[in-house]
């Protein structure tokens, strides 16, 4: 046999074994395919590498480490930092407080973004309500999300160590406040895979309006294989940067060029034997049917008018709700990792466009209903039990007033040491409020939840280990959670 | 996550039985001893404690477990408090290091399940073997120095051309593979091009290469190639990836650094002088603090301000300060010595002999430095480097006929006088700002104008009349492109008496300083030259020192790897304990001495490997080496290897027609989609769009912001370059085909493409082989023509009944009358699938 022949033989074995794993339907026989496809030299085999990764197919499911609550994820990001003394942690000590000068023992050993001299105490202009019959406490800013709090988890004690933007972002995405380390649906698909090989695994999709400030490195794969990459899909132009073809070239064309690209590539793979050839052709196949599968999902025309209406989705716009039912969409087609990114919310009160009183109620509108209907949409399709739907920020704010250079519009500056985040959906326990702070809302007075914390929860719920999820780089098996390793399961976040 | 043990709780039989599999496919080299050689502390050993036994017995002294201490032989065999003793040299039943490792109580066992897999039995096997021979320590290969090896003999002398290729051969004759015949002329001609200066080779070279009948046909190509302005590009490219060379200071709000690129062009011209890479190290670290720096040495330290800078509101600059200067440690430490320095800043290395102490010892060596963190980057010098100055002289050129066209454009009196009479009244506002003279020649009546007022009023005129604002319009368009002398940030050392203190940071917390330590390097390596100054100049002496170990072994492995694909040390990152050993450890140091010897020679390192037999050889796979093999890590044929982002870009141009080979100068701005700089906080949002020639340059020019690279770059694996980055990943994705297929800098290469062909041959069967011949720079075999002639007739056939389709792709080329629009589009769609074939995008 000589070489071409063999290859093709390894490569057709593997494909009609393929067919017979994929019937077994097992997670099982997934990976088998990929080791198979390593096995039959079609990978770099390497006894010791971590997980072995198709180069063929590299997002083909891979089994967890053990039984998962959740097999996919729907994270909401509120970029700048949300109040959470508007939203989650009611604080009537703050009201009766409001505007007296700040204790001094508050201000000491503390180092603020904006606050300067001795701020005065802000207390929530907004009404809060325990709701349901878990009766947690909401603010009157999120009517919709009120009728949705039996199935939420609220964390009034998350903290941080960073209180600017792009670091303590980072530090959320990618377990380290610097530049460089691997964002978590990175590491979950690296882990996981994802569950349609048509569509990326990864998908970042963001409101609108500015960027979160970490950038792009919140959705890099740092030192992890870049196929981990979060894939930004958009609302506006092409879903995917230069997924559609060039004007006047139709899909007979296109598909006439891929033929002609596949046999003289095939000719290429005969004359030299490599086996990259061989994925070449593998990825122009993907990429033609990604030039169908990605626009369709990410099409919401498709959606019936009540279903728009519920989500308060404007085909051809970007902005929050679309991505809320986009999220729907991918999440319903296997994408294991969906991450949301809104902007605007870093509300310091340096005038109207960041102050707590015209524009906090102006983005909890462009939020509440969406995100309301995310959840029951997902609950009626019988995927809410699978799905972990996140909601939060980078960090906290303020329990005072920031009053930058005197302004009279209200706002709080950034603040690291508490703040409010919920859960819903695959393995958290409904109708939880955890954690909780002192009086003044400043400090966290019980059961603390790191960061690191977080995404060990997360990861758990979806069957991996966040200790034992490692990749090599750099002299180290690096992990999502850091190399100290001082993170922390939930259990009591857990159903 | 280490497969065999995450998923031990689900998984039935056949997982171990994979397992195996796995390992027997893997080369014999990398693991695993036979049983009666002696065991090799380094190969087999070492590898073993780091991984699963360091991270708590180790070089960290705060995470130290029970006293105990692998790492030095000294305190391994020493009795522990417990009353054991680790390792009892010759007896392995004696070595608690054995009984706990083959401990039966699960909750005795070491390693600590928790930590990660227990040990293999190979691998206990391996230490119980090694403990009965004595249990004999050796350092770690990469500390000691390179060792003068004896080049092997071989069974077929007559196939090498150079030592190099006796070092290879001797391992794939033990390995029982075959070398491979030397590649054909054509081949050789592209690898070579694309090696050393990162372009393909035109026909016209091509043509040279193959058709030139001297015996040394070879070397004289190598030498052209090498003599090429463009080498300085190509191998700057690699260059900048270590500097963490951008466009933009970084963090959140990302601020255009529009300053640094004299720096990146400082870099080309010096690849292309061959500066030896002492003086280049010298340079980059420590120019300033020669005995007579030129300005350009002084350019040359603006590779440590590539460092981030942030600028987002409230932050510390002290804070920022100090994750430059521990960045520009580690960035030192890799790219110079292939060392994870990283790791010690908050802690002692858990693998390699880098205590934390030692850590801000190297941080006290870069902690003088005067900038920090500043908004404006200062300190900066005015950087008029050669490139500025030829492009201004170069507009100043196209300006000149210009200018002296509009000096000499005939005035038409009756309007020049028309314009003169708004102007008379005294009170007319347009008299605002109109110089006193003309205003004096205005005022005066016609008839009474001295000659000199009159050529007052026409000049006047002319820099205001309607009828010439177009030539005006151009001309200052023209002086708008000339560039303002960058203000370059440099390197610039406190003045005496404003030293900072140096101080140990616990857990790396800049608010949390401890002991005060002096600059020094690390005591596990080779001692600071003597004499040498306390400061950059010093380090950049030591790195160069030819007692160094790693400078040089980095150094030439980085070349292999670029040129070969793979490192003979496979992690360049990482020649530490944890790092792969080398591949060939006699061939990376002879080859590391060679070079040093040299005088640090980058051309002629780079000529010795290209010229070598393995170089040479034919990137054909057999079935036998792609089974014993299948990794190439013998390098029995040449490697193919997917072309690097920028190569994938140059290249289209190239093959299009529409390249500019131009050196240096301010970064450009080819097309991309619009809207993607929406970063946060930051104005700088418009990607002014590089008009004319200047859309066409070379990757290494196009604008580098980091937290929005330019997509193309980035789908084809480049980094964001926010830090350093040894290599670069090499992966192969859809999304690039949807770059190479779609984005519109490839649909306009196509069509340029497309023209060419239409232009230089005129038969379809002709322009189809031509097409081939340019992008894979071989003969075309006549399958491959005839499936591409398939593709024309059926675009063809296709575009002929749709016009408007075939305008669409075929663009606007009113010009270009050569072809119908359905001929041309139908060669776009040809021409796509060339830019597109896998013998284009990868170098073999």
């Amino acid at each position: 046999m000589n070489l071409n022949d063999s290859l093709r033989f390894q490569y057709a074995r593997a494909v009609s074994r393929r067919q017979f794993l994929k019937r077994s339907q097992t997670g099982l026989g997934a990976i088998a395919l990929a080791q198979l496809l390593t096995r039959d030299g079609l990978a770099p085999a390497r006894a010791d590498e971590p997980r072995a990764i198709s180069p063929l197919h590299p997002l083909l499911p891979r089994p967890p480490a053990f039984a998962p609550r959740a097999k996919r994820v729907i994270y909401l990001h509120m970029s700048g930092g949300p109040p959470q003394q508007e939203l989650l942690d009611d604080k009537p000590a703050l009201k009766k407080y409001h505007m007296q000068p700040c204790p001094e023992e508050l201000l000491k050993n503390q180092r603020f973004a904006f606050i300067q001299g001795r701020p005065k105490m802000l207390g929530s202009p907004y009404r809060f309500e325990r709701c349901g019959q878990s009766g947690a406490n909401v603010s009157e800013l999120l009517p919709r999300l009120r009728t949705m709090v039996d199935d939420l988890a609220i964390v009034n004690s998350m903290f941080t160590d960073q209180f600017n933007h792009a670091p303590a972002e980072l530090f959320l995405f990618t377990g380290a406040p610097r530049n460089g380390s691997a964002a978590m649906g990175s590491w979950i698909t690296y882990g996981l895979g994802s569950e349609n090989q048509d569509l990326p695994g990864f998908v970042v999709l963001i409101s609108g309006g500015t960027d979160p400030t970490g950038g792009k490195a919140l959705w890099s794969t740092g030192y992890l294989p870049s196929v981990f990459q979060g894939v930004q899909c958009r609302s506006v132009g092409d879903p995917i940067l230069y997924v559609g073809d060039p004007q006047g070239m139709s899909r007979a064309d296109r598909r006439r060029t891929l033929d002609a690209l596949g046999k003289l590539n095939q000719y290429e793979l005969e004359e030299f034997g490599d086996p990259e050839t061989l994925t070449r052709i593998s990825q122009y196949e993907l990429a033609f049917r990604m030039q169908i599968s990605v626009p369709d999902v990410m099409d919401i025309r498709q959606e019936p008018p009540r279903i728009l209406e519920e989500y308060a989705a404007t085909p051809g716009a970007a902005s929050f709700a679309n991505n809320c039912l986009l999220a729907r969409r991918l999440i319903e087609r296997g994408v294991r990792y969906v991450q949301l990114f809104d902007w605007g919310w870093d509300c310091h009160g340096t005038g109207a466009g960041d102050d707590i009183v015209i524009h906090l109620p102006q983005k909890c509108r462009e939020i509440d209903q969406p995100i309301a209907a995310l959840l029951a949409d997902l609950k009626r399709r019988g995927l809410l039990e699978e799905t972990l739907v996140v909601w939060g920020g980078e960090f906290g704010r303020t329990s005072m007033n920031e009053a930058r250079g005197g302004s009279k519009f209200l706002g709080r500056d950034h603040h690291p040491h508490c703040f409010s985040i919920w859960m819903a959906g695959g393995g958290i326990k409904p109708g939880v409020t955890v954690g909780a702070t002192d009086e003044l809302g400043y400090h966290i007075t019980d059961n603390p939840v790191s960061v690191h914390d977080l995404q060990a929860t997360i990861l758990h719920l979806l069957g991996l280990d966040a200790w034992k999820l490692t990749y090599p780089s750099l002299g180290l098996d690096q992990r999502l959670i850091g190399p100290e390793g001082d993170a922390r399961v939930h259990k009591e976040l857990l159903a | 996550m280490h497969l065999s043990q995450s998923h031990e709780p689900m998984l039935p039989r056949c997982w171990a039985l994979l397992g195996l599999v796995l390992m027997a496919a893997s080369l014999p080299e990398v693991h695993g001893g036979e049983p009666g050689k002696p065991v090799d502390f380094n190969r087999e050993i070492r590898p073993i404690l780091a991984k699963k036994c360091y991270a708590c017995h180790g070089p960290d002294e705060a995470k130290r477990a029970r006293g105990l201490r692998l790492d030095q032989r000294e305190a391994a065999v020493k009795p522990l408090k417990s009353g054991e003793t680790a390792i009892v040299p010759g007896d392995p039943d004696a070595s608690a290091l054995i009984t706990r490792i083959t401990e039966e109580d699960e909750t005795l066992r070491m390693p600590p399940r928790k930590l990660g897999p227990r040990l293999a039995a190979a691998e206990i096997d391996l230490l119980t073997r090694w403990v009965k021979s004595g249990a004999e320590y050796t350092p770690h290969w990469a500390y000691l120095p390179p060792r003068v090896a004896r080049v092997p003999v071989v069974a077929h002398p007559a196939w090498a051309r150079t030592p190099i290729d006796r070092f290879i051969a001797a391992r794939i004759e033990q390995a029982g593979l075959e070398l491979s015949p030397e590649a054909d002329r054509d081949i050789l001609a592209r690898r070579l091009s694309l090696d050393l200066r990162g372009l393909p080779p035109t026909l016209d070279e091509l043509d040279r290469i193959v058709h030139d009948s001297a015996p040394d046909w070879y070397e004289r190509a190598v030498d052209r190639f090498l003599a090429d302005p463009s080498f300085g590009e190509r191998w700057a490219r690699m260059w900048l990836d270590l500097a963490r060379y951008a466009d933009s200071a970084g963090y959140g709000s990302d601020p255009l650094r529009l300053n640094i690129w004299p720096y990146r062009d400082w870099v080309v011209n010096a690849f292309n002088r061959n500066l030896p890479y002492d003086r280049f190290t010298l340079l980059q670290l420590a120019g300033d603090l020669l005995e007579h720096p030129t300005l350009e040495d002084r350019f040359a330290t603006a590779f440590h301000r590539n460092t981030m800078t942030n600028t987002e509101g409230g932050t510390d600059d002290e804070e920022w300060r100090v994750a430059a200067v521990k960045d520009r440690v580690d960035t030192t430490m890799q790219v110079w010595m292939g060392l994870t320095a990283g790791c010690a800043k908050c802690h002692s290395h858990k693998f390699d002999p880098i205590t934390q102490e030692e850590y801000y010892q190297l941080f006290a060596f870069f902690n003088q430095s005067a900038d920090a963190d500043r908004g404006d980057e200062s300190p900066t010098i005015a950087a008029p480097s050669p490139a500025i100055q030829i492009h201004n002289a170069e507009i100043d050129r196209a300006l000149g006929p210009l200018e002296d066209r509009l000096a000499s454009s005939p005035v038409d009196p009756a309007k020049l006088e028309a314009w003169a009479d708004q102007l008379k009244p005294r009170n007319s506002p347009n008299r605002k700002g109109v110089a006193g003279d003309v205003l004096a020649a205005i005022d005066t009546p016609v008839k009474s104008r001295k000659p000199d007022q009159m050529k007052t009023l026409e000049r006047h005129y002319r820099s205001i009349a309607p009828e010439l604002k177009a030539l005006r319009d151009q001309i200052s368009a023209l002086k708008k492109r000339k560039v303002a002398v960058p203000s370059l940030p440099v390197m610039v050392e406190l003045e005496k008496g404003k030293n900072r203190v140096t101080h140990l940071l616990r857990k790396g917390n800049y608010l949390d300083p401890a002991q005060a330590v002096h600059a020094q390097t690390p005591r596990a390596l080779p001692p600071f030259p003597e004499g040498a100054p306390g400061n950059r100049l010093g380090l950049a002496q030591w790195l160069i020192d030819a007692r160094n170990p790693l400078t040089a072994r980095v150094a030439v492995n980085r070349y292999w790897a670029r040129i070969f694909g793979t490192g003979l040390v496979e992690t360049e990152e990482d020649f530490g304990v944890q790092g792969e050993p080398p591949s060939h450890p006699e061939l990376l140091d002879w080859l590391a001495i060679w070079y040093r010897d040299s005088g640090w020679d980058n051309k002629a390192l780079l000529r010795l490997i290209v010229t070598s037999a393995v170089y040479r050889q034919s990137s054909r796979t057999t079935p036998l080496a792609h089974n014993r093999d299948p990794r190439n890590r013998l390098v029995s044929h040449f490697p193919r290897v997917r072309l690097e982002a920028e190569m994938v870009r140059d290249q289209a141009l190239a093959a299009s027609g529409l390249l500019t080979r131009k050196l240096g100068g301010p970064s450009v701005y080819p097309p991309q989609p619009a809207g993607l700089w929406q970063a946060a906080f930051n104005g700088e949002r418009n990607w002014a769009e590089s008009q004319g020639p200047e859309r066409y340059r070379r990757g290494v020019y196009v604008f580098w912001r980091r937290t929005i690279p330019y997509p193309s770059m980035a789908a084809f694996d480049a980094p964001s370059r926010e830090l350093c980055t040894i290599k670069r990943t090499n992966t192969n994705t859809p999304l690039q085909a949807f770059v190479t297929l779609n984005d519109p800098v490839y649909v306009e290469a196509a069509r340029a493409l497309a023209q060419r062909l239409i232009r230089e041959a005129h038969t379809p069967r002709d322009r189809a082989a031509r097409g081939l011949t340019i992008c894979l720079c071989r003969q075309p075999r006549a399958e491959q023509v005839d499936r591409l002639l398939d593709l024309y007739s059926a675009e063809l056939d296709r575009f002929s009944k749709d016009a408007q389709a075939a305008a669409a792709l075929a663009g606007s080329n009113a010009a270009f009358a050569a072809a119908s629009p359905a001929e041309q589009a139908a060669w776009t769609a040809v021409a796509g699938v060339l830019l597109n074939l896998d013998g284009v995008l990868t170098k073999g």
